[in-house]
């Protein structure tokens, strides 16, 4: 068997399958970010990659490159490094966008993977997102690397050197102000002209404390073991679904503010209101009790915040990660979890 | 017919562990034991952007989906608490880039809320232009990734060829294809020229043309009938429990669009009709984007005949954006409070909230909520009882963007 390989590769074969390789260079589907709506024009009609003899193909097993659109997170390496080595020999990679260069926009993330360490990667394509005619550049890029046998970049520029005196000597400092004591009000009251709001308020003071915060927009506190009779009387009053649930999290309070945004669509005259439904509990024990039975658009929601800040809502069924890989930073978007700060770089 | 049980001696393979499957195992076990099969659908599957479905089936017909979504969370909340509110502008549009004009108009009319800035009717007149030129887009794209998703290619081809004229009609007026990041608190980035409106007007009629062969070759086409029509349905008390938004809750006869129960921008001075439908299927999802893209091509040629003339960014912030754009926006410090704006994006409504301490120009809490996260829970339920041929044309129907619900 490796003596035929051999021969194919560098015999008098060699050269036919070199040729073949080149104009059959068909990329897995493995849209992995936003890039993936250039990567579609480019195959489609308007750029029609066809014609350089690639089309995107569904199945690893037939397919011999991957294209890799944007951001690669960490629960996707798994995925893009289990393709790779499903892929037959020859195979290529070709990275899309700055995402998947060195994070781009979402550099400091906390899900991002460069894909340079996940793959052997032949050809970057920066961008955000890349146009299709730079990809089909890419495309081509690679065909000629398998001419030549090396890569090359498709565009050098001359070098200037920067002249002295021209660099600052003292860097800047960042533009960020950032609190170090924080007060959080969720329910700043203002003074609106909304005649309706204003007696749904009223009804609403039986449940809790209800403020009146823009236009169609209510805030009512609740305590803690209230919570779920509370959600029960906005149900009776014809709410019916939630559309955000939400947590804020006030480490020098030691409190997570926990937000339940109800609105209705089956009540005509409720439909644009949304009701903040929200209460405070403590940040050593995050405890609530889920609404989920109540309102089931609220279950992927619970699910989320769940991931996110470590609240546990009993009474969701689920338990463990929903949309964080398992080697993800436990609960990532607490105060406490600090990204690595952007910062200006001297000579 | 009686079912018949038999207990089969089975265990799960020993290889279940290395697929991170995010159910407890008994789960597993009980499915081997009930003779059903759970199918792995994904993540690397010819749709666009990835998730897993892990399907429960009985023969073939589906019991339960459970979706393993995250495969492109970003951590763009997390992101966004770390950036100048101005900054987050290009953030916040990345999660849907074909729909970046409303997802930019969400993030900024919560801004504008907080600081209370009036924005120039222009302004408004040209953000309604973008937002709807992007609702177009985005529904051609789904169109064509469904006409993908049951195995059509022609119908693949012929939304993106109409979808190169918005593209163009997006980097005419902002200067790029897809991420404009064209909507600035107080109004837009640059005035846009009379003979580019005329051009984006007389685009609309090239595009209606376009559309009608689609329609010939795609939307009337018997086999998309038979594959999209009575599969999936939703029914309108389902539709309201699982809270799905936009266009696949109109699909089951919910009146409910945020353009009209809560107006912004120049929704209310055109004229335009909520489309709705009454079955629920996959096939009136389908048909219910079709129709509203005629409708927003009505909406863009109001907008540019009665365009009026003025100011395309608010006195309150600044005379004139070219040469002091940081100046005026780096240190935008909004009074404390928490802020939250409905916007209707093209999949559905799409929730912005800012929550701000008063004293820092970075935001305290992003809380960003995309339609596709909030549609996820109708469209696993939609699945139950459906043949496990028809996931594909259900996923498409709904036009799910992994990439927009993962944020």
């Amino acid at each position: 068997m490796e003596e035929f390989t051999k021969f194919v590769r560098g015999g008098i074969l060699g050269p036919i399958k070199k040729w073949g390789t080149k104009w059959s260079l068909w990329p897995v589907h493995l849209v992995t970010a936003c890039c993936g709506a250039e990567l579609a024009h480019a195959f489609a009609c308007g750029y029609d990659g066809e014609r350089i003899g690639a089309l995107n193909y569904g199945i690893a097993r037939q397919t011999n490159l991957i294209i890799v659109e944007g951001a690669i997170t960490r629960k996707m390496a798994r995925v893009l490094r289990i393709t790779w080595e499903q892929m037959p020999d020859p195979k290529f990679v070709i990275v899309m966008g700055a995402c998947g260069l060195n994070g781009g926009i979402f550099w400091n993330g906390y899900n991002l993977v460069k894909p340079s360490e996940v793959v052997p990667v032949e050809f970057f394509i920066p961008g955000c997102p890349p146009t299709p005619e730079a990809l089909l550049r890419g495309i081509r890029q690679l065909q000629i690397k398998l001419d030549k046998g090396v890569a090359e970049n498709s565009l050098t520029f001359s070098e200037i050197a920067l002249e002295k005196g021209k660099k600052p000597k003292v860097l800047p400092v960042s533009p960020k102000v950032v609190s170090n004591a924080p007060s959080i009000v969720v329910a700043v009251k203002k003074a609106v002209d909304w005649e309706f709001g204003k007696q749904l308020c009223d009804r609403l003071k039986a449940i809790g404390r209800a403020v009146i915060t823009a236009k169609n927009r209510i805030a009512l506190k609740v305590e803690v073991e209230n919570l779920r009779s509370a959600a029960m009387k906005l149900k009776d009053l014809g709410f019916d679904h939630v559309k955000s649930v939400n947590v804020i999290d006030v480490p020098n309070e030691g409190k997570f503010i926990v937000e339940f945004l109800i609105s209705s669509y089956s009540v005509k005259e409720l439909m644009p209101v949304l009701v903040n439904l929200y209460t405070e509990i403590s940040r050593k024990e995050p405890k609530i009790s889920s609404l989920s039975d109540i309102f089931p658009s609220a279950d992927y929601l619970e699910r989320e915040m769940q991931d996110f800040f470590g609240v546990n809502f009993v009474g969701n069924p689920w338990k463990g990660k929903f949309i964080l890989a398992p080697d993800t930073p436990e609960f990532p978007l607490r105060k406490d979890f600090k990204l690595e700060a952007e910062s200006y770089v001297g000579d | 017919m009686e079912e018949i049980k038999i207990e089969v001696p089975v265990e799960p393979p020993k290889e279940l562990e290395t697929l991170f499957l995010p159910i407890p195992k008994d789960y597993v076990e009980d499915t081997y034991r009930k003779d059903d099969f759970l199918i792995l659908v994904g993540p690397q599957h010819p749709g666009s952007g990835h998730m897993r479905l892990i399907v429960r089936v009985k023969g073939d017909i589906i019991q339960e989906v459970i979706p393993d979504p995250g495969y492109v969370h970003r951590s763009m909340e997390k992101l966004a608490e770390n950036r100048l509110y101005i900054q987050n502008i290009p953030l916040v549009e990345r999660p849907a880039i074909m729909d970046s004009a409303n997802f930019n108009l969400g993030y900024v009319r919560a801004i504008e809320s907080a600081m209370d800035i009036e924005v120039p009717e222009r302004a408004k007149f040209l953000r309604t232009i973008l937002a709807e030129l992007c609702r177009i887009g985005t529904h051609l794209y789904d169109a064509a990734i469904l006409a993908v998703f049951i195995g059509h290619t022609t119908g693949f081809m012929y939304p993106f060829g109409i979808r190169e004229l918005i593209c163009e009609a997006l980097a005419r007026m902002t200067g790029a294809r897809f991420t404009s990041s064209f909507i600035i608190p107080g109004g837009v980035r640059r005035d846009v020229e009379e003979k580019t409106l005329r051009w984006v007007y007389d685009a609309t009629f090239a595009i209606e043309k376009r559309l009608k062969s689609f329609e010939r070759i795609f939307i009337k086409n018997p086999t998309t009938i038979a594959r999209l029509r009575d599969v999936g349905v939703l029914s309108k008390e389902e539709a309201i429990r699982f809270g799905v938004v936009g266009p696949f809750l109109r699909a089951s006869g919910v009146e409910y669009d945020t353009r009209i129960v809560e107006p912004y921008e120049a929704y209310e001075e055109v004229t335009w009709d909520i489309v709705t439908a009454d079955e629920g299927d996959g096939y009136a999802r389908f048909l219910v984007r079709v129709n509203e893209v005629s409708q927003s091509l009505g909406i863009i040629r109001q907008c540019i005949t009665s365009m009026p003339e003025g100011r395309y960014v608010s006195e309150q912030i600044c005379d004139d954006v070219k040469g002091n754009f940081f100046d005026k926006f780096g240190n935008l410090v909004l009074p404390a409070g928490e802020y939250t704006t409905l916007t209707e994006a093209a999949r559905g409504t799409l929730l912005f909230t800012i929550v701000s301490d008063g004293e820092s120009n970075v935001p305290y809490r992003v809380r960003i909520v995309t339609p596709g996260w909030l549609y996820l829970r109708g469209f696993m339920e939609s699945l139950k009882g459906e043949r496990l041929a028809d996931l594909q044309a259900i996923y498409g129907s709904f036009g799910y963007f992994p990439p927009e619900a993962d944020r």
